[in-house]
């Protein structure tokens, strides 16, 4: 059988199978989904991206195959998925519907590997509504608030998937065929207005999932109330499907006579960059926090591939990766301070740091990812991006991103302050370390972003050949442009960098156990005599640490910007075509008199109508 | 004995009258006897069916040695052969669940219900299988009497109004297709269809303008068709659970057969094609509308169906042989999906007074079968892969495309998002929410579990293997849009 089709069996026969398990024998639930994942990991690594599957449903030509661009994200669904799944058996510890739970996990996990090997728009939108669908259920999963936010979850991904559809069965009424080659061979044949549409009906689709303004309003509460062990895949894998979706229309669909289409993709990027981050900023929960800052990190990733030059897409790809990495380690951090202590809210969480030692580490790590500090890899990526955008003009999206990133530092702090350092709680003295399943995954992807930084070559270059194959030809001097480990002098001559970041990676990480392991053993109270008390008597056990309107002067300047949200013109929207449904409604009066007056009227009308129109 | 399409209308119309007598010796044979006829009769059809589509032909069967114009004639094409087998074997499973349902009634009572429901398949397989249009008025009355009385079947207040509302609109049809019938036969002198097909170029256009309009007037009543529906969600909401999936997948479903043959293979007139895709999308967008506003489920049942059958419509008016093949896979999908809906609902809501959604917070506890099952009717029947429905969109949205339809387009899909919102809603509740109602829960019985099951997994399977069907319904396209291959087979019949 074509390991394709194994994989996708596996993977939903799997899902059921893991639901059937778990009414039977729910010991052997856990150890099933990770084994399966694992296997699934396995086949996906041994299949390689020459193998190919052609057939037919309904007379509609359909092809199955991994290109090295799917690869790429292949490879980070399977990884996040692994070692979600991994994380998950100890989160997840102790709730119910947990064969629910697993079932659809592993359903929209099947459905990325299965849109991104679909080398048609058919099968790509049939995966799609799959992971859609699957991850639905699992934002609901929760149960509270499930009206509000599951439905806004659902609309939004509905009227996306249903503009990719338009799009698509406009396509195939001018090419005849869904086979993404065709398409990309022939698109530019067919009118431009066309075009322009199909562009834009697509990146509606695309955009909804990876949360961009103003399609963005489902995302802070549906990452936030998911479960965290799955929120790491749905932001770290499931948002990457609109990113993959916007590389394939940017690169492939849009002419370069339309470069309109990228400037105003970019800067819808930036502004989703900027307002995210803001809002992240002014949070006081860590899981929305989080969700904003994915949306946020998600319009840099876009404002890369709009940029349209190679070193911006490759920037873009990179952060792609880099924020499956880190973000998900976060989620998952955020997650066992949640089971941990039973809150992620961090105005009442201080002082874990000699709790969850483990967990901070991993958070600090990524922190320091996503802030863009050297020497991990956020730095390397942030650079190509500034480095791009300034190369090719864009000015003022410089400034968008740069304002995005420095006010990142804000919530970057925030995070690990209010929930890591600060004077410890005595409530919290019983709080534990995460289990081992929950650290080994976070960890695992923390050395990642270490890699990251001191590598970066390991992920840029198969980013490369991912570029090709999503028609981005290179034409830079240098062949191996990825190999950022090499510098090259004034004088011509050619440093291996390997050792020197190496160094300094390892200098880093040393003087980071180094202040952590101090930091562990002379922690200093703040005695009540440091503190200016206007009076009142403090206990030595109350808690100084600041907490409550962390950001409240930032939160003040940026006030006029967050007023009116967007949200609320979507909430108005629904009510008026609510009190218009209803309006329609009087038709049926229940009256079997009006009933007849209607036919007899129809009836008339038909009949009036028809000798006018119908020529008779 | 020799299979035959004569047996489709004979056999249960027999076994019909002779239930009560049946009663007489045994009350368990008046439940077993129908699961029989339609047994055979789903069996009769993969005969036909297999007879047909290897053969490549149409079976036209003479009645009492008239051959045609003269006599009336039965025909077994690819689409009137399918839709009759789709009626029987749906029949079967429907039957399947009825044979426990409401053991509580008084015997006279399941009597009555048998002969009706025999009676109303019976209607609905001779409706698509005649040949001849006056016979298909008689079976479309024996179709609507049967459909009035199991309207009223519980003798309540709300019943007897929803049948007579019922009976008042369901007299307009018989009446204008009568006249209908009336004026086209003082115009060519037959009855058969395929002669009249033959002659309909020398109608006079005005005589043939009106008479097209009183079809379409009098079948868009049985279609449900905006305007004309207005009796449609008060019976389902009234009629017996099983029975609102007969009416759901079967007698709606042989509305609209009339109304396309009609169209299609009467009459000559390209211009009602628009008019009926119109009529189709306001349909769908009014009735998709007002089930996002219902409080009841079998309301929002209702409504939805007479939306889905707007969308039908609009295959159909599209006319293109993607279209016609779009239309008839989504007949196909809404028969089962729909039973799906309606026989599960009808256990989510069993002992509930007002059938309201808001009765079903949190069952989803107490009756985990029957709410996956609903659920996943739900998920297909908006359209969502991998359920059948999926594909029947997807067929009519590149049919639509095709003719470059964009407005269509936009409204269908427009209408697919405010379908998901009030599914999912009902979904919500029953998963999502505490139990508060003290309801009594009625657990389904063996038989109707299977019954559910069966239907869910033709809904899945189709979902993920469609090419299952296609090749079926691809002739039954064929063969509605050819009409020259419907007249010259009727009227060679018993030539040599």
């Amino acid at each position: 059988m074509n390991s394709l089709i194994l994989l996708l069996i596996l993977m939903f026969g799997g899902a059921l199978f893991a639901f059937i398990l778990n009414k039977f024998v729910p010991a052997l639930r856990d150890i099933f989904v990770v084994l399966l994942m694992l296997g699934v990991s396995y086949l996906f690594f041994s299949t390689g991206i020459s193998n190919r599957l052609n057939f037919d449903v309904l007379g509609i030509h359909m092809q199955w195959g991994f290109t090295s661009a799917s690869y790429l994200f292949g490879i980070i669904v399977v990884v996040l998925g692994s070692l979600a799944l991994i994380y998950s058996t100890a989160y997840m510890k102790g709730k119910d519907r947990l064969g629910y739970f697993y079932m659809n996990f592993l359903f929209s996990i099947g459905a990325m590997l299965g849109i991104l090997m679909s080398r048609d728009l058919i099968s790509l939108f049939f995966f799609w509504e799959i992971m859609t669908w699957s991850s639905y259920f699992i934002v609901i999963y929760s149960g509270n608030d499930v009206d509000r936010r599951g439905l806004k979850y659902m609309i939004f991904s509905a009227i996306g998937a249903y503009s990719m559809l338009m799009a698509i069965v406009i396509v195939n009424s001018f090419i005849g065929s869904f086979l993404l080659e065709d398409v990309f061979a022939s698109i530019f044949a067919i009118g431009s207005g066309y075009q322009i549409a199909i562009a834009i009906l697509l990146m509606i689709g695309f955009g909804v999932k990876s949360a961009m303004m103003p399609l963005h309003v489902w995302a802070p509460r549906a990452y936030s109330e998911s479960p965290m062990s799955y929120t790491a895949v749905f932001s770290g894998a499931l948002s990457k499907m609109g990113v993959f979706g916007f590389a394939l229309v940017l690169f492939n669909l849009v002419s370069t006579q339309n470069w309109l289409i990228n400037e105003v993709v970019a800067w819808l990027a930036a502004i989703t960059s900027v307002l995210a981050t803001f809002y992240a900023v002014i949070q006081s929960d860590a899981k929305k926090l989080l969700a904003y800052s994915s949306i946020a990190q998600i319009g840099y990733i876009i404002i890369g591939l709009a940029s349209n030059t190679y070193l911006g897409v490759m920037a873009g790809l990179f952060l792609a990766v880099l924020h499956a990495v880190f973000k998900s380690t976060l989620f998952m951090a955020v997650g066992a301070v949640e089971r941990q202590v039973g809150t992620t809210d961090m105005t009442k969480i201080s002082g874990l740091i000699r709790r969850m030692p483990w967990t901070f580490v991993a958070t600090l790590i990524s922190i320091i990812a996503l802030a863009g500090l050297p020497p991990l890899g956020g730095f390397v990526g942030k650079w190509m991006l500034y480095e791009a955008l300034i190369t090719s003009g864009h000015y003022y999206l410089v400034i968008m991103v740069f304002l995005s990133s420095t006010a990142a530092f804000l919530y970057s702090y925030r995070i690990l302050f209010g929930m890591f350092l600060g004077q410890e709680e005595p409530e919290f003295a019983h709080v534990k370390e995460a289990p081992l399943s929950m650290l080994i995954p976070m960890l695992i992807l923390s050395g990642i972003s270490v890699l990251s930084g001191s590598h970066p070559g390991f992920i840029l270059e198969p980013i490369q050949s991912a570029m090709a194959s999503f028609g981005f030809q290179s034409n830079l001097p240098h062949e191996s442009w990825w190999e950022l480990t090499v510098l090259f002098n004034t004088w011509g001559d050619k440093v291996a960098l390997v050792n020197v970041l190496t160094s300094i990676v390892g200098v880093f990480l040393i003087a980071l156990a180094f202040i952590t392991i101090k930091g562990y053993k002379n922690q200093r109270y703040v005695t009540t005599k440091d503190i200016s008390s206007s009076g009142e008597i403090i206990q030595p056990e109350d808690n100084m640490t600041f907490q409550i309107d962390f950001y409240k002067p930032f939160e003040r300047a940026i006030w006029p910007l967050l007023k009116r949200k967007i949200d609320d013109y979507y909430t108005d929207f629904g009510k008026g075509l609510e009190a218009l449904f209803d309006f329609v409604r009087r038709f049926y009066n229940g009256n079997g008199q009006f009933y007849a007056i209607y036919v007899m009227a129809f009836l008339a009308l038909l009949l009036i109508a028809g000798t006018k129109y119908f020529g008779f | 004995m020799v299979i035959s399409p004569v047996q489709y209308i004979a056999i249960p119309l027999i076994a019909a009258f002779l239930i009560p007598l049946f009663g007489k010796l045994n009350k368990e044979l008046v439940r077993i006897i129908p699961g029989l006829v339609l047994l055979y009769l789903s069996y009769i059809s993969v005969v036909l069916m297999n007879q047909v589509i290897s053969q490549n032909t149409m079976i036209v069967e003479i009645i009492a040695g008239w051959r045609p114009p003269w006599g009336i004639n039965l025909v077994f094409s690819p689409f009137s052969g399918f839709l009759a087998s789709l009626f029987s074997m749906l029949g079967f499973i429907i039957w399947m669940y009825t044979y426990n349902f409401k053991r509580e009634v008084e015997d006279a009572q399941t009597e009555k219900f048998y002969v009706l429901m025999m009676m109303l398949i019976t209607g609905t397989i001779g409706i698509v299988l005649t040949g001849d249009i006056f016979n298909m008025f008689v079976f479309l009355e024996i179709t609507a009497i049967s459909a009035y009385s199991l309207t009223a079947f519980y003798r309540e207040r709300d019943g007897a109004e929803a049948a007579f509302k019922y009976l008042l609109v369901g007299s307009f049809a018989s009446f204008f297709i009568l006249l209908a019938i009336v004026l086209l036969y003082s115009q060519v002198g037959t009855l058969n269809m395929a002669d009249i097909a033959q002659k309909m170029p020398d109608v006079n256009p005005y005589m043939k303008g009106v008479i097209l309009m009183l079809f379409f007037v009098g079948f868009g009543i049985e279609a449900e068709m905006f305007p004309l529906n207005g009796w449609a969600p008060d019976v389902y909401t009234q009629a017996p659970g099983p029975i609102g999936a007969i009416f759901a997948g079967m007698v709606v479903k042989a509305g609209i057969y009339g109304l396309v043959r009609v169209i299609f293979t009467l009459f000559d007139v390209h211009e009602i094609f628009p008019l009926l895709m119109i009529m189709g999308v306001i349909t769908m967008a009014v009735s998709e509308v007002i089930a996002l506003r219902q409080g009841k489920l079998k309301r929002m049942l209702a409504y939805s169906s007479i939306g889905q059958m707007g969308l039908v419509l609009v295959a159909f008016g599209i006319g293109t042989h993607e279209a016609v093949f779009a239309a008839i896979f989504l007949m196909f999908n809404h028969a089962v999906i729909k039973s799906l809906l309606f026989l599960s609902g009808t256990y989510l809501v069993y002992h509930s007074k007002e059938k309201n959604i808001s009765d079903l917070d949190g069952i989803g506890k107490s009756l985990p079968f029957t709410s996956f099952l609903f659920a996943l009717g739900s998920l297909a029947i908006v359209g969502l892969p991998p359920f059948a429905g999926f594909w029947s969109k997807l067929y009519i949205l590149m049919a639509a495309a095709d003719v470059r339809l964009i407005a269509v387009i936009a409204i269908i899909l427009a209408v697919s998002v405010v379908e998901i919102v009030y599914y999912f809603r009902v979904l919500h509740r029953i998963y999502f929410r505490e139990r508060i109602s003290t309801i009594e829960i009625k657990i389904p019985s063996f038989n109707a579990k299977i019954s559910m099951l069966i239907l869910a997994i033709v809904i899945i399977v189709i979902g993920v293997y469609p090419d299952l069907i296609s090749g079926l319904i691809e002739r039954a396209a064929t063969d509605l849009l050819d009409k020259q291959h419907y007249i010259q087979s009727v009227l060679s019949v018993g030539l040599h």
